[in-house]
């Protein structure tokens, strides 16, 4: 363990993250203060971001928990939305082949948006799988750690917030801090546009279930456009 | 309030889900190289669901009075920001300062 914290891979992989952890610091406390609205004690916000370790899971738990949605809605919404980690798995999956079985069993538990994006970018920079493994770990690290100290410091501040300054409002920022850079081709632009007008026309529908209805909707009008989009070309 | 017995469900539920998807085709499938299907539509994921998420807790009714609000306005530019600059820090400040601006400017 010394070992692994000692090589520079590690170090570098860690400080390289430390960018992307002050950019999740706003992400971090509202779904401290999510678990905290639901009405989550101490170490079920920490065992929240501790275990699930994705902010939009997390959030999504919260919001249905607090509006009274069941269990199994609540599970499958939040597992839909965590698909996205399946694309990443696939990606990731060729460089960390090599590997020991502890070790790709240990990275995939880190496996995120942010540590996705830097490690990528250093597996293709050199072939050194072993290198790459330290550095994956050591971004995850960083960003594990990270993800834990805003979670907590925002369920234990966020409500001594006052409301005049609209803390709530942060929550959909940080979800469009995600969308917005995503928004830049047409299938994208087709499935978040359907989805956006699903979830309203489908707001009758009981148990939140509009959210995931939409999503699905989105995702397959989204493939649709981009199967009918070749098609077209290639004529 | 939730019960603590739902909650910590959740949580082990979604965190073993959220694992087995992490670890799907890096250990699972590991044989397997993934349907071109599947690929494709996983690459809508994000737009389509936190879309979803996030419209209606910015909009509160898909009504024409209801998109002329401080919030409608902030979350419109932070998403300008975000798809230039794609950084979170500057989104999320670029959506609350606006908000915050408009709120004094209207009291």
């Amino acid at each position: 363990m010394r070992q692994i914290i000692a090589s520079a891979d590690f170090r570098e992989g860690f400080a390289e993250m430390l960018p992307a952890c002050v950019g999740l610091i706003p992400f971090g406390l509202v779904t401290g203060v999510g678990a905290a609205t639901a009405g989550a004690d101490f170490f079920a916000a920490l065992g929240m971001s501790a275990i699930i370790f994705s902010g939009a899971a997390q959030i999504l738990a919260s919001q249905l928990l607090a509006e009274g949605a069941p269990l199994a809605v609540v599970v499958l919404t939040c597992f839909v939305a965590g698909l996205r980690f399946l694309m990443y798995s696939a990606a990731m999956a060729p460089y960390l082949k090599p590997l020991p079985a502890r070790w790709q069993n240990a990275l995939a538990f880190l496996l995120t948006d942010q540590a996705f994006a830097a490690s990528i970018r250093r597996f293709d920079a050199k072939q050194d799988p072993h290198g790459g493994a330290l550095h994956f770990l050591g971004g995850g690290l960083a960003l594990w750690g990270c993800w834990q100290v805003t979670n907590i410091v925002g369920f234990l501040v966020g409500n001594l917030v006052p409301a005049s300054w609209s803390l709530d409002f942060a929550v959909p920022l940080c979800f469009i801090a995600l969308i917005a850079p995503v928004l830049r081709t047409a299938p994208a632009i087709v499935a978040a546009a359907i989805a956006g007008f699903a979830v309203f026309a489908l707001a009758g529908l009981p148990m939140k279930l509009n959210l995931i209805a939409a999503g699905i909707i989105g995702i397959v009008a989204g493939t649709l456009y981009d199967f009918a989009r070749e098609r077209w070309s290639a004529r | 309030m939730v019960s603590s017995l739902t909650l910590w469900a959740v949580i082990v539920i979604v965190g073993v889900l959220n694992y087995l998807s992490r670890l799907s085709f890096i250990a699972i499938f590991a044989r397997r190289s993934m349907p071109p299907m599947l690929a494709r539509a996983l690459k809508y994921v994000p737009a389509a669901m936190l879309t979803a998420l996030v419209l209606p807790m910015v909009v509160s009714a898909p009504s024409l009075p209801s998109l002329v609000s401080p919030r409608v306005i902030a979350a419109l530019l932070a998403g300008v920001v975000g798809f230039v600059t794609r950084n979170t820090l500057a989104t999320v400040a670029a959506g609350m300062g606006t908000l915050w601006l408009l709120q004094a400017v209207m009291h």
